[in-house]
């Protein structure tokens, strides 16, 4: 599906347009602070709308499985590819008696079904990659079951470019393409799937979801949190604002930093690879249209927790993109991911050189992350009641908005 | 502890890899957290005159060296790749100046063990 740049005109915000449309007045941190917001946030928002949980790329093989432990929704999901190819979603539940049909320690585990088959360990009941009950010990011995109707719980799933989203909603109100709407046309038909290296980052952060979201929704505190990993950033530019129902997008240009020594050696490496050059190119049209050669990556927030930062090694050299998670552990935990994406390295030489790239980029993580409890003890301490927001911060002023919404409605 | 071997051309860093190269990112993360600042610099002015010559090596290599010495140089290349940041950008501090404790991530990258 590729949209030419000019019909998503519409999606275009000036800094004027953005002011008007979204207010500048300061924003509430009421949504941060009030634990019942977060009830709220449970059943009105994130068993309502669509949820990213996996890449197909980690599930390449029939049988292949992720386990996802979702406190958000109050259980563990199971994402599955069948026999059939197709990746399912199920909720991690025996039909038996509810144990974990594949148990776990972990936010996220991986593995693969023998056989096409799962058995849960209590009594051995065992159904089918594709959701089926297909055997149970000792079935004479109940006087009454219906095994056509005991297959796993299934979750509405579907993928878009190899994301793969759920919905907990037995019916959602929206496909996941209309859920995506313009945001699917804008960051449509980048070769995604090519990019299987990945550096995945986690941790448990004592704040509200919402203080590590917005922390990573802008670009005003690069020149500050990252002097120290990312010196001398020239030319910061963050605009090209877009807005997209419930989500919005927008882009980082900047002219680069001081590169270190070694920096400029490892990154000379991926710069003169042809697999692993700034790909321009690749950008979908209506993504830094101009083909500015400051182009950084585009930062768009798909709401409600995840960000996909979109480079095609035009940034962080030889990142094709990284994306953010935030999952809502409780009111005040969340759990992180932030997942650096890269095509395979083609030789050693440029295995070391991701290792330096993904290092430098932790490492400003580690800068990110250094605000986030002290920002969530700040706002719960109750000294502030808003938030300001400038221009670039406007991620923040949309996100807070399509919150209040979802929280408003009734059901 | 005992050198590790390095391919021919490079057998005057092995001391280096023995203090330093280590096949996960959490052994790497271990020894770069327990360094003293004096260790980042000794690193990087033995390793950075040589780093384009063991890039050049490593270009010629699979992304994963099966010959054992081979693969020793990629994982000297990675310990250089993430200690050289705490010399040319930290002042030679084993933290990342203002940064969150960095024993509280955890790395996962799929198949490679970290
Ligand atoms: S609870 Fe799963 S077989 Fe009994
Ligand atoms: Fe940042």
């Amino acid at each position: 599906m590729s949209h030419p740049a000019a019909s998503l005109d519409h999606i275009r915000r000036s800094v004027p347009q953005i002011r008007e449309e979204l207010g500048v007045a300061p924003v509430p941190v009421r949504a941060i602070r009030d634990p019942a917001i977060y009830a709220l946030e449970k059943e009105r928002l994130f068993k309502k709308v669509w949820l990213k949980v996996a890449t197909a790329w980690e599930l390449p093989n029939p049988g292949d499985y992720k386990v996802k432990e979702m406190p958000v929704a109050d259980t563990s999901v199971l994402i599955v590819r069948g026999k059939d190819g197709r990746i399912r979603a199920f909720h991690n539940v025996c039909t038996h008696r509810g144990n974990k049909v594949v148990p776990n320690s972990d936010f996220e585990s991986f593995g693969r079904a023998r056989a096409n088959v799962l058995s849960c360990r209590f009594h051995g009941w065992v159904f089918s990659t594709e959701g089926p009950l297909k055997s149970v010990p000792l079935q004479d011995h109940f006087g009454q079951i219906d095994t056509a109707c005991l297959g796993l719980r299934p979750i509405a799933c579907d993928e878009w470019q190899g994301f793969v989203f759920i919905n907990f909603d037995p019916e959602p109100a929206q496909s996941l393409a209309d859920y995506l709407g313009d945001f699917g046309a804008l960051f449509g038909g980048y070769p995604y799937h090519e990019s299987t290296t990945a550096f995945r980052y986690s941790t448990v952060l004592e704040c509200n979801w919402k203080v590590a979201l917005y922390a990573f929704s802008e670009g005003y505190h690069v020149p500050t949190i990252h002097a120290g990993s990312l010196p001398g950033f020239r030319g910061i530019e963050h605009s090209d604002f877009k807005l997209m129902g419930p989500h919005a997008s927008s882009t980082i240009y900047g002219a680069g930093m001081d590169a270190a020594p070694s920096t400029q050696k490892f990154a000379g490496i991926l710069h003169g690879s042809e697999c692993h050059k700034p790909r321009p190119d690749l950008l979908p049209p209506a993504i830094n249209p101009e083909r500015r050669a400051d182009f950084q990556f585009e930062l768009p927030n798909i709401f409600p927790n995840l960000l996909i930062h979109l480079a095609s090694g035009c940034g962080y050299p030889g990142m094709s993109y990284f994306t953010h998670q935030f999952w809502p552990l409780d009111h005040g935990r969340t759990l992180w991911e932030g997942i650096n994406y890269f095509r395979p390295a083609e030789n050693a030489a440029e295995r070391a050189a991701q290792i330096h790239v993904n290092a430098l980029h932790r490492n400003a993580w580690l800068e990110d992350t250094a605000t986030m409890e002290d920002t969530f003890t700040g706002i719960m301490s109750g000294a502030i009641d808003d938030m300001q927001l400038m221009d670039q911060e406007f991620l923040i002023r949309h996100a807070a908005l399509t919150l209040d919404r979802h929280l408003e409605e009734v059901d | 502890m005992t050198d590790i071997a390095l391919p021919a051309g490079f057998q005057d860093l092995e001391p280096l890899a023995a203090r330093w190269a280590r096949p996960t990112e959490n052994e790497r993360n271990a020894i770069r957290l327990s360094a003293a600042p004096g260790d980042f610099v000794d690193f990087d002015a033995l390793m950075a005159p040589r780093l384009e010559a063991l890039l050049a090596h490593l270009a010629t290599l699979p992304a994963r060296p099966e010959d054992p010495a081979d693969y020793n140089a990629l994982l000297l290349a990675a310990a250089f790749a993430e200690a050289a940041p705490h010399h040319e950008l930290y002042g030679d501090s084993a933290q990342v100046p203002f940064s969150f404790d960095a024993r509280r991530f955890t790395p996962d990258h799929g198949t490679e063990a970290t």
